[in-house]
């Protein structure tokens, strides 16, 4: 009876009730959609500052004091300590392996070139432009400065890897080719046959194509830019480097962060080592590199830092904030709809029915109602915040399947808000008047 | 008449339009302080991105290694194209010896404008504002290790046939070259060098978007002559695309509110129409046109409108009032365009609630009045 009850009034007024479900399923649409990209933004964000560029800096650990002026280092180079490039790989079995983005060593040699008759100081810097790097379980890594020098520009192409390849730096190609045409696809020399460095060996001439003009907005824009094993070739260090850039995704740093980890307690040690902090990362590194002094580019670790707490914090507030007035809204329509039907308990309470069972019966229609809409408005709203995350950050928000029960409690909620005022006035209904059209 | 009519069905449907009221003033706040935010919040993250430091390097048109360098009367040309309240710190770079022979960067500088210009650098020991000819310096964290310097040990650095007599004030982390440099103040250094008003760069906090801070730029460069003018590309592109997707981000949760809150409205609007059949048939029935109650009830949903819009605006400003102190720690200000926004969109979502009117058409007095 109760059942047949319930389903009659589906029946009966097919327009009302889709009304109804379809405001309930675009309500809890709206806050799956919000809650996913709000679960979701974070990370997201956290990956799209990476265009920032590498976040760490790794440098040998009993360096001499590096004479960098303006992103170049003018030390000679037979001083100084080396990293091994072999060790690369073992970066991607840190903890948090899969936290690190990408990695692109560098090895800088000041040289004299020379084009034509001309010769110019330059400082000739090895590095990665795209390289396969083997890790030690067996896949590869692809990785470089495309990836942690995301602003670079080009023009033309990138040198190949292992190749008799340059990229000019943007400053350095404009004083070479003053007068000239254009530079791309000639070739320079490297270093000039009768002008024998200091350490006394005759070197031969090397001869590169170049390939391209990169713009980059540093130092490197009076640089040549070339594969690293070429100036490991020219410094005479087969298989070094000299920095690390890497970029790292990481968690903001907090209180609990910025205590040194030789004061924890080992329970606080592991919290601390288990989470992306940027400094947890860092002594990551340090253990896989044998010599190595990690540290965080504090320029591009503390902005991240602060503005991504203020827009997730942002993003929530407005969640909530939405979720606020999708519930209001739900319920609204939910009240509308228990209103309406005042003419009907009236005749239900004519008929002899209790204040209990005619609750009963609309709180009954209205789960049914809240369950069906939200199932629908979850469905909608993960395929929403797909579409969100494409649209807003190139991929799609991940399905989150705990959202569900979150989200049908969350309407069953709302509808119960909506129709409990409504309901209790109708409890207080004289049927007669009702019943009249009063 | 018209008047006393419409307030005769204001007040006889006062539970149902308070709800339709709720729903829509709701709606209306959420949207209206996502507006509000639309326009502040770039203002807002990009101060936040002021950690990034200077955006603005000036340097000469040939590299370091060639040991070119600026006369200090660009500082004079920066101002004129720039404005005075630009953030800008000078830099004298040299390659200084310490007692043990050791070569060591020293970097001469404004003290003040260059921390407040890199706030990124943690110092340890003084923070206290500097004097323009202070004999104090700030080591970088590496350097401070190498040479065994302590916050106020003495260090002795020598160019040449000159020496200098530095006090280390401070120990600075920065993550990046500062780590392994020395930095003093400008006059300082230059006496150190004998070079005498010539800087070797200077950088530029510019406020705004990548745009603007290119047009910057190329001004700089028009006036300045024989330099370079770099913007540095790495802060401009990443704050451009942050914000970009921020703002969209915005924008989509705007509008998914705004179909939520049509549709409630929608809702509650088609069964005041149900509910109207009555009085329209009996308008019908004494001669009343459709036009006239057509007209009446969309007086009534305009008010409705008219009504959820204002609520909603004023909820709105106080919700944004309060995000921004949650999140930003300073108050964004609500913006009065968004008002007849806010308003003109609840008119409209409250017109295409009254589509159901399309039924009242159809009502045939006989049937209605007979009570079916």
């Amino acid at each position: 009876m109760f059942a047949r009850l319930v389903g009659e009034s589906f029946v009966r007024n097919p327009r009302r009730i889709l009304l109804a479900a379809a405001a309930l399923a675009v309500g809890m649409a709206v806050t799956t959609a919000a809650l996913s990209v709000a679960l979701d933004v974070g990370d997201r964000l956290a990956r799209e500052f990476r265009s920032l560029g590498a976040n760490l800096l790794v440098t040998p650990q009993s360096d001499s004091l590096p004479l960098q002026i303006g992103g170049v280092d003018y030390r000679p180079v037979d001083e100084g300590a080396y990293l091994n490039e072999a060790d690369l790989g073992k970066l991607r079995t840190i903890f948090w392996r899969h936290n690190i983005l990408g990695f692109t060593p560098f090895l800088d040699v000041p040289e004299r070139i020379a084009i034509g008759t001309d010769g110019v100081d330059a400082s000739v810097i090895g590095t990665w432009y795209e390289h396969d790097v083997s890790v030690p379980d067996g896949s590869s890594f692809r990785t470089g400065a495309k990836l942690t020098h995301p602003w670079w520009k080009i023009q033309g192409r990138w040198f190949a890897e292992g190749s008799r390849e340059c990229v000019l730096g943007e400053g350095l190609a404009a004083r070479l080719s003053a007068g000239g045409g254009p530079i791309i696809g000639t070739t320079i020399q490297l270093p000039p046959k009768d002008e024998p460095k200091e350490t006394g060996f005759l070197r031969p001439l090397i001869p590169l194509v170049v390939t391209g003009i990169v713009s980059t907005g540093g130092a490197e824009d009076n640089a040549i830019l070339v594969p690293l094993p070429l100036t490991q070739e020219l410094a005479g260090r087969p298989g070094k480097f000299r920095s690390l850039f890497v970029s790292a995704l990481t968690k903001p740093e907090d209180a609990f962060s910025e205590r040194d980890p030789n004061s924890m307690t080992p329970a606080e040690y592991d919290r601390w080592y288990c989470s992306p902090y940027i400094s947890s990362i860092g002594t990551q590194i340090e253990q896989v590199l044998p010599g190595s002094n990690a540290r965080a580019i504090r320029r591009v670790a503390e902005t991240e830092g602060r503005v991504l707490t203020r827009v997730s914090g942002l993003l929530w507030l407005v969640t909530i904030a939405a979720l606020v007035a999708a519930a209001l809204a739900v319920a609204a329509t939910s009240a509308a709809t228990v209103i309406e039907r005042r003419s009907e308990v009236g005749l239900m309470k004519a008929l002899g029915a209790t204040n209990l069972m005619v609750g009963g019966i609309f709180l009954a229609e209205q789960f049914v109602l809240a369950i069906t809409g939200g199932a629908i408005g979850f469905l909608f709203g993960s395929l929403l915040a797909r579409v969100l995350g494409t649209s807003v950050f190139g991929t799609p928000a991940s399905l989150r399947l705990v959202l569900l029960p979150i989200v049908l409690g969350l309407s069953a909620a709302v509808v119960l808000l909506g129709s409990v005022i409504p309901l209790r006035r109708a409890s207080r209904f004289e049927p007669a008047p009702i019943l009249r059209g009063e | 008449m018209f008047g006393r009519l419409l307030w005769r069905l204001l007040r006889g449907n006062r539970g149902r339009l308070a709800v339709a009221l709720v729903a829509m003033a709701s709606g209306a706040a959420v949207i209206s302080a996502l507006f509000n935010m639309q326009f502040d919040v770039q203002r807002k993250l990009t101060q936040e991105f002021r950690t990034l430091g200077a955006n603005v390097v000036i340097a000469p048109a040939k590299s370091f290694g060639d040991g070119a360098t600026l006369d200090r009367n660009l500082l004079n040309t920066v101002e004129m194209v720039a404005g005075a309240d630009v953030a800008k710190a000078p830099y004298l770079y040299i390659v200084a010896r310490t007692d043990a022979n050791r070569p060591v960067v020293l970097a001469g500088t404004w003290l003040n404008a260059a921390a407040a210009l890199r706030p990124y650098w943690k110092i340890d020991g003084e923070h206290a504002p500097f004097s323009a000819e202070s004999t104090s310096c700030l080591v970088g964290a590496n350097a401070a290790r190498q040479f065994g310097l302590k916050i106020g040990n003495e260090l002795r650095l020598h160019y040449g046939v000159n020496e200098a007599r530095l006090t280390v004030a401070g120990i600075i982390t920065a993550g990046g070259a500062e780590d392994d440099q020395v930095v003093a103040s400008l006059p300082v250094v230059q006496d150190l060098a004998s070079l005498r008003g010539r800087i070797s760069l200077i950088e530029l906090r510019v406020p705004g978007t990548a745009h603007e801070i290119r047009a910057v730029a190329d001004r700089l460069q028009a006036a300045s002559g024989d330099v370079r003018v770099e913007p540095i590309r790495q802060i401009a592109d990443a704050e451009g695309a942050l914000l970009g997707r921020v703002r969209l981000l915005i924008v989509s949760m705007a509008a998914l509110i705004f179909v939520l809150t049509a549709l409630s409205v929608l809702a509650t609007m088609t069964a005041l129409a149900m509910e109207r059949r009555v009085d329209v048939g009996l308008m019908k029935a004494l001669g009343g046109s459709i036009g006239r109650i057509v007209a009446l009830f969309l007086a009534e949903v305009s008010v409705l409108g008219v009504a959820g819009g204002v609520v909603g605006y004023l909820v709105g400003a106080l919700l944004t009032i309060w995000i921004g102190r949650r999140v930003f720690g300073a108050a964004i200000s609500p913006r009065l365009e968004v008002l007849p926004l806010i308003v003109a969109l609840m008119v409209g979502v409250a017109l295409a609630g009254a589509l159901p009117l399309r039924l009242l058409g159809r009502v045939k007095p006989a049937v209605i009045l007979r009570g079916e």
